[in-house]
């Protein structure tokens, strides 16, 4: 199993910010990006995508429901059940591991997304210490953690 | 013209829906809304939508095997791919099959209703 360079890392970082420029027209602010200590304190709704081919892994977008609300609703969304904000984290989750994919190769398969609502901890399958990026947008915290290797 | 929407994530759908119900795209009607490849061509034979917005990463069928499937049916449908794989070679990839744009997610309102113009003019 081989450990993420920062290059690789900062894909996911950018990914983030480029997510909340372009959607809501309002940056969200990057407050530390550490390895953290499994299990990871998760908020109420998780998106999760699966890598396979040249990476292993996963990617986790764990958010509160007040976040995500007022994300859908900037997104012309009228329904804020519980379903479509799971929906949009998965969407979140999907979008952020795609647009890495650019900088990680095309030999990089993606899953379609999963989800979970609950205040668990996230679990990481891979990494004992996977790479937590958290962050801060519209005063929402939230969290991104990458569960990954390089194949090889 | 009709307009297909394909994607798996409901707020994308709803977006995009609104996006073209705002205006500012012509004279466009929404024909339908897919969740995936099988469910989209099922819409498609149906209604002949003129344009789709196609994701491509999706449960059952995915966005490839949808477009190739849609233009063996309905080959003068207009495909413009709306997705997170925005690297080079997944937007040749679906071009060379025959969409005709693509939109990378994250995107903005106006991205989309430029791509989706630029799609209809060349219908």
């Amino acid at each position: 199993m081989q450990t993420l360079s920062d290059h690789e890392l900062r894909l996911f970082v950018d990914s983030v910010r480029r997510y909340f420029d372009t959607t809501t027209a309002q940056s969200a602010q990057i407050t530390s990006a550490f390895l953290g200590t499994a299990p990871v304190p998760g908020h109420q709704f998780t998106g999760c995508v699966q890598f396979s081919g040249s990476y292993h892994g996963q990617v986790l977008v764990s958010m509160p429901g007040p976040l995500l609300r007022e994300l859908l609703v900037l997104q012309h969304a009228t329904d804020l059940s519980d379903a479509n904000l799971l929906d949009a984290v998965g969407e979140i989750a999907n979008t952020l591991a795609g647009n890495a994919r650019k900088g990680l190769g095309e030999e990089l398969k993606i899953s379609v997304p999963t989800t979970h609502q609950g205040n668990a901890t996230l679990h990481p399958t891979l990494r004992p210490h996977p790479y937590a990026i958290t962050l801060r947008w519209s005063h929402h915290p939230a969290l991104v953690l990458v569960d990954m290797a390089r194949r090889g | 013209m009709r307009l297909l929407v394909v994607d798996d994530s409901n707020m994308i759908r709803t977006r995009i829906s609104k996006i073209v119900q705002d205006g500012g795209v012509g004279k466009i009607a929404l024909v339908g809304l897919a969740r995936n490849g099988v469910e989209a061509l099922r819409i498609a034979k149906a209604t002949h939508p003129d344009v789709v917005t196609m994701d491509l990463t999706m449960p059952e069928m995915d966005g490839m095997q949808c477009i190739r499937e849609m233009l063996r049916l309905l080959p003068n449908t207009s495909i413009l791919v709306v997705s997170a794989l925005n690297d080079k070679a997944t937007a040749i990839a679906a071009l060379k099959l025959g969409a005709r744009g693509f939109v990378a997610k994250p995107f903005t309102d106006d991205e989309l209703r430029l791509a989706l113009l630029d799609v209809m003019e060349a219908h």
